[in-house]
C-alpha cells in the first residue's frame, strides 16, 4: 500500500469546534478541546478506545450535545442540537455497524426520508431517476432494485454513502468503516473517500488502523482519555509517532515472544477433507500440542465457518474432525466443551456476552456443571473459582457481582478468555480476538495467547489483522474463496506471502 | 447508576411495603386477620402461574395460552373426578393436561420457530375449544365434596391454595437462582447466540419453561375451580392479563434475560393491596382501572428508560 499523493488543502474551514466539553456523568470523554476540519480534506482522528474520537465524531453528527463551548460552520457559530439538524447542515455519519433496512431495495434506502412526491404520493419513478443521478455524479454503482439484505457489507456501505451523498452532506464522518471489510474492500474504499474529498466533501475518518489513517489522511487529530493532543498533517506522523502519542508512552514490542514447537508433539486436532457446500471445500490441517496456528484469509472465505464446525456449531457435509486422537462424531456445542475445546467467538456482543449479567454468570456459565452439589449450584466455590480466573486473566473489575456492559471493550474481551480459562481447554479457537480492542488491552490479550501455548494449550488464531497473525503464529493457514491456499511455517509467514494466497482463488 | 441499580432491585418491594404499611394505618379494616387472609388465600392462583410466567419471560418468550389451560384443566380434572371420584386421580390428571398442552407451545415455538405470543395466540383457541368439548359446553360440578378440600384445607389457620402457592413460588425461585436450569434461562434470554455458543441447548431450555409453566397454569385453574365448587367453558382471557400485570410491574424485562420472582410475587401483592385498598376505600372501580393502567405504563417506561440508559 503506496501512500497516495496527499498534501495540504489550503481551503477554509468547514465545521470548526471552540474548546468543547462532554462528560457522561462521571467520566469526561471531552475535554476542551479546539479543531477544525477543512473543507475537502480527509481528517482522521485516532486514539485509544474512550480516547474520545467516537465521541467527537457523535458531536459534529448531533447525537450528542454539548456541555461548553462553541461550534462554527462556515464561520458562522450555531448549535447542533439534533442528527436532524445535522443533516441539514450537510453532516452525515457513516456508521460501524450499517443502519439500512434490510429488506428494501438499495433505492428505497438510499432516498429514505428524501422521496420524491407529486402532490401526496411518492414517486417511484421520479425517485429512482435522482437515485441514479447521485450514482452518476459520483461514479459510484450500485444495482438500484438489489435487496439491501442480499448484498455483502462493502455493496451495503455504499449504500449508505450513497446515502449521504444523497442528502448532499458536505462531511461525511466514517467511523470504523473498514473494520467489517476484507482488505480489497478496504482499498476501494480508500479510493472512494478519496473521490469524495477531491469533490469537495470533508471526510472525518475514525479508524483503528493507523496505516489506513497515514495513507488516506491529509491531517490527523490525535486524542487521548478525552483531551486532545495535537492535530497534524499525516505527512509528518509515523505509525511510531501515532502509538506513542495514543498510549503516551514508548512502544514496546506488541507481541509476546512465542514458544517454538517441536515437530514431534502430540496432534491435538487433526482436520481432514472437511467440507461444507457454499462455505468451504476440502480442508485438510493438524494442530500439534501447545501450537498457535494462525487462521488468515480475506472476509467470506470461509474461515468462521470452518472455526465454528470445528467448534462443533455447525455440521460439516464431508470430512472428519479428530481431536486428541479421537473422532468426533456428533456436531454439538456441548460435547466439544466436554471433550476440551473452548471458542472466543467474533462478535463479543452478538455471540460472547450476556452484557445485562454479571462478570460471574458470564464466566462459568459453560462450566457450571463443576459446581453442582445436591443443594444447588455451589455459589461459593463458583465465586472463588471465578475470582482466580479472573486474577488469571488479567480483567481488571470492580467486583465480580457488576454487569459486564459497564467494562470496556477490552476488559469485555478478556471475559470472554477468562470463560475459555475456567475449561482449561486443550485447543481455544479465538476469532478476531482483538477487534475493536485499543493497543494496550490487544497487548495483553497476546500475552494470554501466549501463555496459553506456553502451558500446552494449542490456539487457532481466526484473524484479519496480517500483523496480528504474522506476530503470533507458529504456523499459518490462509483460506481463499473457501479453500485452503497456503500452509506457511517460519520465515515464510510474511505479509506478501499471506495476501498472495488469500488472494489465490479470487 | 448504583442509585438506579438499586431502585430496579429493589423499588418494588420499598413500594409495596410503604403502600403496606400506609393502608395499615390510615384504612379500616385493611390490618385484619381475615382481610389479609382473604387477600393471599385470593392471590394464590396469580403467585401460581406468574412464578413460571417469569421463568418463561427471562428465557425470552410470552405464553398467552395459561387463560385457556386454566380454563380447561380443571374442566378435565372434574371429569376425571366425575368419573372416579378419585381426587388425588383428578389433580394428576388435570395438571398433566397442562403439561401436554405446554409442551404442544413448545413444540410451536421451538420447533417451527413461530413467534411465542402469536403461537400461544393461536393455540388459546384451539385450548378453549378443548374446554368447551370436553365440558359438553356447560358449567361442571364436582361429585364428591373432597374437591373444595384441595383448596379450602386449613392449615395453621390459612388455607391450602395459600400454602400451595407458597410451595410453587419458592420451588420456582429455587430452580431460577439455584441451579444449572435456571442460569441457562436467564442466558437463553439475553442473548440467544451467545448461549448456543455457550453449549446450552436453547430449544430445549425453552420448551421446558413452556411445560412447566402450563402444568403451573394447569394447577392454578384447579385450585380455583376448588375454591368455586365449580368450573365452565369460556372465552376469558383475562387470568393471563393479571398474571402479566403482575410480572411486568415487578419489573422483569419483556426483552428477556432479566427478572426475578419475588419482584414478581411483590408486584402481585402491591397491585393486591391497591385493589384492596380502593375496595375498603369505596373508591370508583372506573378509577381503579385508570390508575392500574398507569402503573402498567410505569413500570414498563421505567424498564424501558433504564435499558436505554445502558447503551
Amino acid at each position: 500500500m503506496g501512500r497516495l499523493n496527499i498534501t495540504e488543502k489550503n481551503t477554509k474551514a468547514l465545521v470548526t469546534f471552540q474548546n468543547v466539553s462532554k462528560s457522561f456523568g462521571a467520566t469526561k470523554a471531552l475535554i476542551d478541546c479546539n479543531v477544525d476540519f477543512k473543507k475537502g480534506e480527509i481528517h482522521s482522528l485516532v486514539g485509544e478506545n474512550g480516547a474520545g474520537k467516537s465521541t467527537l465524531g457523535k458531536i459534529i453528527l448531533g447525537a450528542y450535545k454539548l456541555d461548553s463551548g462553541k461550534t462554527y460552520v462556515d464561520g458562522e457559530e450555531v448549535s447542533i442540537n439534533s442528527p436532524g439538524q445535522a443533516v441539514k447542515i450537510g453532516l452525515v455519519g457513516i456508521s460501524q455497524e450499517l443502519s439500512l433496512l434490510s429488506s428494501r431495495t438499495v433505492v428505497d434506502n438510499i432516498a429514505m426520508g428524501r422521496e420524491i412526491t407529486s402532490g401526496m404520493f411518492v414517486s417511484s419513478k421520479k425517485t429512482k431517476e435522482k437515485v441514479l443521478s447521485v450514482m452518476k455524479h459520483f461514479n459510484l454503482f450500485v444495482n438500484p432494485d438489489a435487496i439491501v439484505g442480499s448484498l455483502s457489507v462493502a455493496e451495503q456501505q455504499k449504500v449508505e454513502i450513497l446515502r449521504a451523498l444523497n442528502s448532499n452532506a458536505r462531511l461525511i464522518v466514517f467511523d470504523e468503516p473498514t473494520a467489517r471489510l476484507a482488505s480489497n474492500e478496504t482499498e476501494q474504499l480508500h479510493s472512494l473517500v478519496k473521490s469524495l474529498a477531491d469533490n469537495g466533501t470533508t471526510i472525518v475518518y475514525i479508524s483503528h488502523f493507523l496505516d489506513e489513517v497515514l495513507t488516506i489522511s491529509n491531517r490527523v487529530t490525535l486524542l487521548r482519555n478525552g483531551k486532545l493532543i495535537r492535530t497534524n498533517l499525516a505527512k509528518d506522523e509515523t505509525k511510531k509517532s501515532l502509538i506513542e502519542g495514543m498510549t503516551g508512552k514508548e512502544e514496546g514490542n506488541l507481541f509476546p515472544s512465542i514458544k517454538l514447537i517441536d515437530e514431534s508433539s502430540e496432534t491435538v486436532l487433526k482436520v481432514e477433507n472437511l467440507t461444507r457446500k457454499n462455505e468451504y471445500q476440502d480442508i485438510s490441517f493438524e494442530i500439534k500440542k501447545g501450537e498457535i496456528v494462525g487462521l488468515a484469509g480475506l472476509v467470506g472465505s470461509g474461515r468462521s465457518e470452518l472455526a465454528h464446525t470445528i467448534f462443533g456449531d455447525k455440521k460439516p457435509d464431508n470430512g472428519a474432525i479428530s481431536f486428541c486422537g479421537k473422532k468426533i462424531t456428533q456436531s454439538k456445542v456441548s460435547n466439544s466443551i466436554n471433550l476440551g475445546m473452548a471458542m472466543v467467538p467474533e462478535s463479543r456482543r452478538t455471540q460472547g456476552l450476556f452484557l445485562a449479567r454479571s462478570l460471574i454468570e458470564n464466566i462459568s456459565l459453560p462450566y457450571l456443571g463443576k459446581f453442582l452439589s445436591i443443594y444447588g449450584l455451589d455459589k461459593k466455590q463458583e465465586r472463588n473459582t471465578v475470582n482466580e480466573i479472573c486474577n488469571k486473566t488479567t480483567v481488571k473489575h470492580s467486583g465480580i457481582d457488576f454487569e459486564v456492559q459497564y467494562l470496556s471493550g477490552g476488559n469485555q474481551q478478556k471475559i470472554l478468555f477468562a470463560r475459555a480459562a475456567m475449561g482449561k481447554p486443550k485447543l481455544l479457537i479465538a476469532d478476531e480476538p482483538t477487534r475493536g480492542v485499543d493497543i494496550g488491552a490487544k497487548k495483553s490479550i497476546y500475552e494470554l495467547i501466549a501463555k496459553l501455548s506456553d502451558v500446552g494449550e494449542s490456539v487457532l488464531l481466526v484473524s484479519s489483522e496480517i500483523e496480528e497473525i504474522i506476530g503470533m503464529s507458529n504456523r499459518v493457514l490462509v483460506m481463499s474463496r473457501g479453500r485452503l491456499s497456503a500452509q506457511l511455517i517460519g520465515t515464510d509467514i510474511n505479509k506478501k506471502t499471506i495476501m498472495e494466497a488469500a488472494f489465490k482463488y479470487n | 447508576m448504583q442509585l438506579l441499580e438499586l431502585s430496579k432491585k429493589y423499588g418494588i418491594a420499598v413500594i409495596t411495603i410503604s403502600l403496606f404499611l400506609i393502608l395499615s394505618l390510615t384504612t379500616e379494616g385493611f390490618f385484619t386477620e381475615r382481610n389479609i387472609r382473604n387477600l393471599l388465600d385470593q392471590q394464590s392462583t396469580i403467585l401460581i402461574a406468574a412464578s413460571f410466567m417469569t421463568i418463561v419471560i427471562i428465557s425470552g418468550n410470552f405464553d398467552i395460552s395459561i387463560s385457556a389451560i386454566f380454563v380447561v384443566a380443571p374442566l378435565f380434572a372434574l371429569n376425571i373426578e366425575n368419573a372416579t371420584g378419585n381426587i388425588l386421580l383428578s389433580v394428576i390428571g388435570g395438571v398433566s393436561l397442562g403439561v401436554i398442552l405446554g409442551s404442544f407451545n413448545a413444540l410451536v415455538v421451538t420447533y417451527f420457530k413461530v413467534n411465542s405470543f402469536i403461537a400461544t395466540l393461536a393455540t388459546s383457541f384451539m385450548f378453549f375449544g378443548f374446554g368447551y368439548l370436553i365440558s359438553d359446553r356447560s358449567l361442571m360440578r364436582p361429585v364428591t365434596d373432597s374437591y373444595q378440600q384441595i383448596a379450602r384445607t386449613k392449615f395453621l389457620d390459612i388455607t391450602s391454595a395459600t400454602w400451595i402457592a407458597i410451595i410453587v413460588v419458592i420451588l420456582a425461585s429455587i430452580l431460577l437462582t439455584r441451579t444449572r436450569f435456571g442460569r441457562n434461562v436467564f442466558a437463553t434470554g439475553g442473548n440467544q447466540e451467545a448461549a448456543r455458543l455457550a453449549g446450552i441447548n436453547v430449544p430445549q431450555v425453552q420448551a421446558i419453561t413452556f411445560i412447566l409453566l402450563g402444568a403451573a397454569a394447569a394447577l392454578a385453574g384447579i385450585v380455583n375451580s376448588s375454591r368455586s365448587i365449580s368450573a365452565q367453558p369460556s372465552d376469558d382471557f383475562s387470568f393471563v392479563f393479571a398474571v402479566l400485570t403482575a410480572v411486568i410491574v415487578g419489573g422483569t424485562s419483556i426483552m428477556g434475560g432479566k427478572g426475578a420472582i419475588w419482584r414478581t410475587v411483590a408486584a402481585a401483592f402491591f397491585l393486591a393491596f391497591m385493589n384492596n385498598g380502593f375496595n375498603l376505600l369505596q373508591v370508583d372501580p372506573l378509577w381503579q382501572r385508570i390508575i392500574l393502567g398507569l402503573v402498567i405504563v410505569i413500570a414498563v417506561a421505567l424498564d424501558s428508560w433504564s435499558q436505554r440508559k445502558n447503551v
